[in-house]
């Protein structure tokens, strides 16, 4: 059974700690972000304003891919929603260990949360520790402030930088899941909700134009996890 | 530099999309219960992700992306040490890339 939930300022400061561990990530990904954004005209004010109101690397990646003018603001929404619509699943997912909460706890948490910070959250629990919505918050908040920073820097600076690729950098997001699979297939039933989520997300890829991919790959991937329920 | 009007408009509707994302999971589950078909779904939604994440990046990838991969997941299983387990993921990615150009 899941421990009762709380929400510590212990805990917004150990999930900016933890937190840290992606940032790295982020100013690396937040670079290229800014400088996409430059080489499509857009101001820094304006990739500041993107980059801490949309706060999403891989949607604002893609829309600044189809960013023309005038903007088709409708094939750009449809972009960040098919890009984010994962995020639904993984906000979904952490019903049963803060749905006790008073709102004011969570949805501050909720409102800046990314897959890295929300990877850490779910570990947190996944490994017996008392869910503590401070800990969303914390490590949130040390994702939003360098991802912002991050790519206005890459707007301003970003033409010095050169090619990402050398060093790797494009390989880090890839790196921190890999890292974060290892304690989760410790501890998974089964195997099959991974196996699905591959073979889906790589068919969809292929078939289907967008980044929609994601969102059914994780989707297909977790409803194979439902087939299986442990006799209570 | 300034904000287009225009621009700020697109940039406001993207950025609803985007909190609307994150916050009505959470929010529709209040009118779900947790039976445990329910959990066990939500349960598998880390691994799930991290499948469809990775799945497209092994099979899009050559040899450095899966020496990559090998490496995260040998470093984290022996060392448990997460920053050293992602760095030298990298740097062998970037060594494998230098290697084969």
């Amino acid at each position: 059974m899941t421990q009762t939930p709380t929400f510590t300022w212990h805990g917004v400061v150990d999930g900016a700690h933890k937190g840290l561990l992606i940032a790295p990530t982020l100013i690396a990904f937040g670079l290229g972000v800014g400088l996409l954004a430059a080489s499509k005209g857009l101001s820094v004010s304006e990739i500041a304003l993107m980059s801490a109101w949309v706060y999403a690397g891989g949607a604002q990646m893609a829309t600044l891919q189809v960013w023309t003018e005038p903007l088709p603001v409708f094939a750009l929404v449809l972009t960040v929603l098919a890009m984010n619509a994962r995020y639904i699943l993984l906000s979904a997912s952490l019903r049963p260990y803060f749905g006790t909460l008073p709102f004011w706890q969570v949805y501050p948490g909720l409102a800046i949360f990314g897959d890295g910070n929300w990877m850490l959250q779910m570990r947190e629990v996944n490994e017996g520790r008392r869910p503590d919505a401070g800990f969303l918050l914390g490590s949130g908040l040390v994702m939003i402030l360098p991802w912002t920073a991050s790519t206005v820097a890459g707007h301003l600076f970003g033409q010095i930088l050169g090619d990402p690729r050398r060093f790797g950098i494009d390989f880090l997001l890839a790196a921190f899941f890999a890292v974060m699979s290892v304690g989760f297939l410790r501890k998974a039933r089964s195997i099959a909700p991974l196996l699905v989520a591959i073979a889906v997300a790589v068919a969809v890829q292929k078939m289907v134009p967008g980044p929609w991919y994601l969102f059914a790959g994780a989707l297909a991937g977790s409803l194979a996890g439902a087939l299986r329920v442990d006799k209570a | 530099m300034s904000i287009r009007p225009e621009v700020f408009q697109a940039i406001a509707l993207l950025g609803l999309a985007s909190l609307a994302c994150r916050l009505s999971g959470f929010f529709l589950m209040r009118y779900v219960s947790i039976t445990p078909r329910v959990d066990a779904w939500l349960r598998a939604i880390p691994i799930a992700l991290i499948g469809a994440i990775l799945g497209p990046i092994a099979v899009n990838g050559g040899p450095p992306e899966w020496l990559g991969l090998a490496v995260a997941i040998g470093v984290m299983h022996f060392s448990a040490n997460e920053f050293a387990a992602t760095i030298g993921a990298c740097a062998t990615v970037a060594l494998a890339r230098a290697a084969m150009a």
